[in-house]
């Protein structure tokens, strides 16, 4: 009796916490950091990774069970929980030699998992899938009624499309399995502006559309712990196409991407961990300006279980980017605190990532900030 | 812990700023839709365009026309209303007694002329009182043979302002003057030349039978640019007004004599009108704007489907080509103004009164270029609301004030009809990559 008076205890602060966050901001700002080189392409693709595994560089993100990257991880996770990830960013963009500065927060990912039996747990929560967050102005002068013209463009869109995630994880000795059906949805509110400077004979065009988006996709994923210290990881998850509808009409269809990995994790003693992570994902066939990456990372995470330390450093490619394919290189470092006996963590962390394509090259310094609890 | 989080959720609410505009460096780093203009000169979807007349009429005009140019000549005229001829001297006395004239003095109100205009004089001839709006130019004409009074406007003006004490007190402001008496005055609320004419009983003479009404007739003449408007009573502070000024006998009980006292009374006219020549000529298969009675034209738009669907118009100019150049001086510009209709009713359509979808544009005078009319609002709104009737008016503004006319190519000339130039952006390409 007192054993199911506390489940619901739990179960109703979860669900609390669960409704303020994702009250707290709409489901299309649940974005993760953008990026110039989303914006010929689908977007900027997301990370599935909570603050713990950022601050590694992403490397601890197989191993993390409130990173939704993969859900083998779940079955680690032995009491009802809830992570949520925030981050700020500021971004300074160089494109041949026109530098402009951007910042915007995010949430990117907030994941809920309890058991649900002895050996099963499931889990929920989202993520951002592709970030569909930028605004471009532009300034030219076009020649109209036999005189030239100076105008402005500026075409923006705010929204994501976001990875919404129902998962099962099951332990078998030294295997972990786990299973993920992902309802990929989201929209972007999209306007498009061209002013005149000619205000008296020209008036502002503006048009506004919402697009909305829609796909589907399945993973599973795997952990296996060899001896006490060392445990290895691999998932592989296939998605739909990508469907763009505006005002219920479909006017596009893109190819959602393959994507695996594995990663390793040794426990060098009982203060520390170093994990590496490697992923493949196939984007080529989005679109015409997208490409197949490869991202590796390394990190670790040193101290006593109730205060860590992390570094990381992480570097791979970027899925969208006109001609060749631009590259990422970034490091992190940030702290982890636990609180309320072990049933809170506050987790802090500072990325800095620099992005190299064709004429552009993009810097980003990145606050996170991120909480766990296990009510 | 509790407060520290507080601070921390805080500090990430602080941070909620967004700056996610930045310049494009097209176009590598730019969405892969464009925003496409396209400018097309629609040549056959005016259509349906006629004319009518008879809107305003002279005497309903605002202003009336003076104007001795080759080619035409207007005069106003206008009808004073009845004077008293018996006053009552005391309040409590039922008796009245007659009045005697002693003099008048006459106010018109100059509300366009051309500054350029030289040696620019009024006269003032006497009309019978039977002038109508039945009255033309060929009727009034003899006349305008001997005249009551000139007042050369041009001289006056180039003279010195008198602003003592006392012409302050009595006019409000400096006035100007010559050796006849006639006071010319720049009205401070809309700069129009007020002109006051002096006229003793033989140049106004005060007739009892006919309870002191006058009328007048006024000829502008100048060495060139004799084109001006007078004020009319539609012009509400600009119309004629003759203050007469009188005097009476104030009988006294004894052993007192009898006393005179001394009084003024304005009188406005009860009708003002302009007649010139050559009349307006009828209305034919052109599209005629302006005249007297003024006309006014219609032209319906057959707007295409696929500007109504998915189009965003930032410009739209209808383009006429006048029949002829238009007659006058140039101080006889004028403006035309399109109004869009709310129901199609044709000629009695009721025109729409927001001011934000009306258009204008200036006639000038002696030339005869096409006369291109931005209807950019109002075309915007035919394609926002598909409800609405597509048509507008255009009518001179303000109406009936001149000779002044301007007639356009209609739709049944083909080479030269009106046609409807639109700029728009078609629909950004949302959703594509």
């Amino acid at each position: 009796m007192r054993a199911v008076g506390r489940l619901g205890g739990w179960a109703v602060r979860v669900g609390v916490l669960a409704a303020v966050f994702l009250t707290a901001e709409p489901p299309n700002r649940l974005t993760a950091q953008d990026s110039q080189f989303g914006i010929r392409g689908l977007g900027t693709p997301g990370k599935s990774e909570s603050v713990r595994a950022r601050s590694t560089g992403g490397a601890f993100a197989p191993f993390d069970a409130f990173s939704p990257l993969i859900e083998a991880s779940l079955a680690d996770v032995h009491r009802m929980s809830a992570g949520v990830t925030t981050g700020t960013s500021w971004r300074s963009i160089d494109a041949g030699g026109a530098t402009s500065t951007l910042r915007g927060t995010r949430f990117p990912a907030l994941v809920i998992a309890g058991p649900l039996t002895r050996r099963i747990v499931i889990g929920g929560g989202f993520a951002t899938y592709l970030d569909r967050t930028f605004g471009v102005i532009t300034h030219d002068t076009i020649d109209l009624r036999g005189v030239p013209q100076p105008i402005t463009d500026e075409i923006t869109s705010d929204g994501a499309v976001t990875d919404l995630r129902v998962a099962a994880a099951t332990r078998l000795s030294r295997l972990a399995l786990g299973l993920g059906f992902h309802l990929i949805t989201g929209s972007s509110r999209v306007i498009a502006t061209r002013r005149f400077a000619d205000t008296l004979n020209y008036r502002t065009s503006s048009a506004r559309d919402e697009v909305a988006y829609g796909g589907a996709g399945g993973s599973v994923s795997a952990l296996l712990d060899v001896g006490h210290d060392l445990r290895f990881a691999g998932w592989f998850r296939s998605d739909s196409k990508l469907r763009a509808d505006v005002s219920g009409r479909t006017v596009a269809e893109n190819d959602l991407p393959l994507s695996y990995g594995a990663g390793v994790l040794w426990r060098a003693g009982a203060q520390a961990g170093i994990a590496g992570s490697v992923a493949w994902q196939k984007w080529a066939g989005a679109g015409p300006n997208a490409h197949d990456t490869f991202n590796w990372s390394a990190g670790a995470e040193i101290g006593p279980g109730g205060s860590l330390f992390r570094v990381g450093v992480r570097g791979g490619q970027l899925a969208f980017g006109v001609g060749t394919t631009p590259t990422e290189f970034g490091y992190s470092a940030g702290l982890g605190r636990q609180f309320s006996g072990g049933r809170g963590r506050l987790d802090l962390g500072l990325e800095r990532l620099e992005r190299k394509g064709s004429g552009l090259t993009e810097r980003v310094w990145t606050f996170l900030l991120g909480l766990t609890v296990r009510p | 812990m509790t407060r520290r989080l507080a601070w921390l959720f805080l500090l990430a609410a602080a941070a909620c700023t967004e700056e996610p505009t930045a310049p494009g460096d097209c176009p590598n780093f730019c969405p892969g839709g464009q925003i496409v203009i396209h400018d097309t000169i629609f040549t056959d979807i005016i259509e349906r365009d006629s004319s009518f007349s008879g809107y305003v009429a002279s005497f309903h005009a605002a202003a009336a026309a003076a104007a001795d140019l080759p080619g035409v000549q207007s005069r106003p005229f206008f009808l004073l209303r009845a004077m008293i001829t018996r006053v009552q001297p005391r309040a409590t006395d039922t008796t009245t007694v007659p009045i005697a004239i002693d003099s008048s003095r006459l106010r018109l109100s100059i509300v366009r002329r051309d500054k350029n205009a030289t040696n620019l004089r009024l006269r003032l001839f006497q009309l019978p009182l039977t002038v109508d709006s039945t009255s033309d130019f060929a009727s009034l004409d003899p006349y305008f043979s001997a005249a009551v009074d000139t007042v050369n406007v041009s001289a006056i003006l180039a003279g010195p302002a008198i602003g003592d004490t006392a012409t302050i007190r009595i006019w409000g402001d400096t006035i100007r003057t010559d050796s006849a008496g006639h006071i010319v005055q720049i009205a401070r609320s809309d700069s129009a030349v007020l002109v006051y004419f002096s006229l003793d009983t033989l140049r106004a003479p005060f007739s009892v039978p006919d309870s002191g009404k006058l009328a007048f007739g006024v000829e502008v003449a100048a060495d060139s640019l004799a084109s001006i408007g007078i004020g009319t009573n539609e012009s509400v502070t600009n119309g004629p007004v003759i203050k007469w000024f009188y005097h009476y006998s104030v009988p006294d009980t004894l052993p007192a004599p009898d006393s005179v006292a001394h009084d003024s009374s304005a009188r406005a006219p009860s009708f003002d009108s302009f007649v010139f020549n050559p009349a307006t000529a009828a209305l034919d298969s052109n599209l005629t704007v302006g005249g007297v009675p003024s006309a006014r034209s219609l032209f319906r738009v057959a707007i295409p489907k696929f500007l109504h669907d998915s189009i965003d118009v930032v410009r739209a100019t209808a383009i006429l080509v006048p029949v002829d150049t238009v007659q006058g001086m140039p101080i006889d510009s004028f403006g035309i103004l399109a109004r869009p209709v709310l129901t199609d009713l044709g000629g009695k359509s009721p025109l729409s009164t927001a001011t934000s979808d009306w258009a204008h544009v200036v006639i000038h005078t002696g030339f005869a270029d096409t006369v291109r009319i931005e209807l950019t609002n109002m075309v915007r709104t035919w394609v926002a609301d598909t409800t609405r009737p597509t048509a507008f008016f255009l009518n001179q503004s303000p109406e009936a004030t001149s000779f002044t006319e301007i007639r356009f190519h209609s739709s049944r000339n083909p080479a030269l009809r009106p046609a409807l130039q639109v700029t728009y952006v078609k629909r950004f390409p949302f959703g594509a990559p």
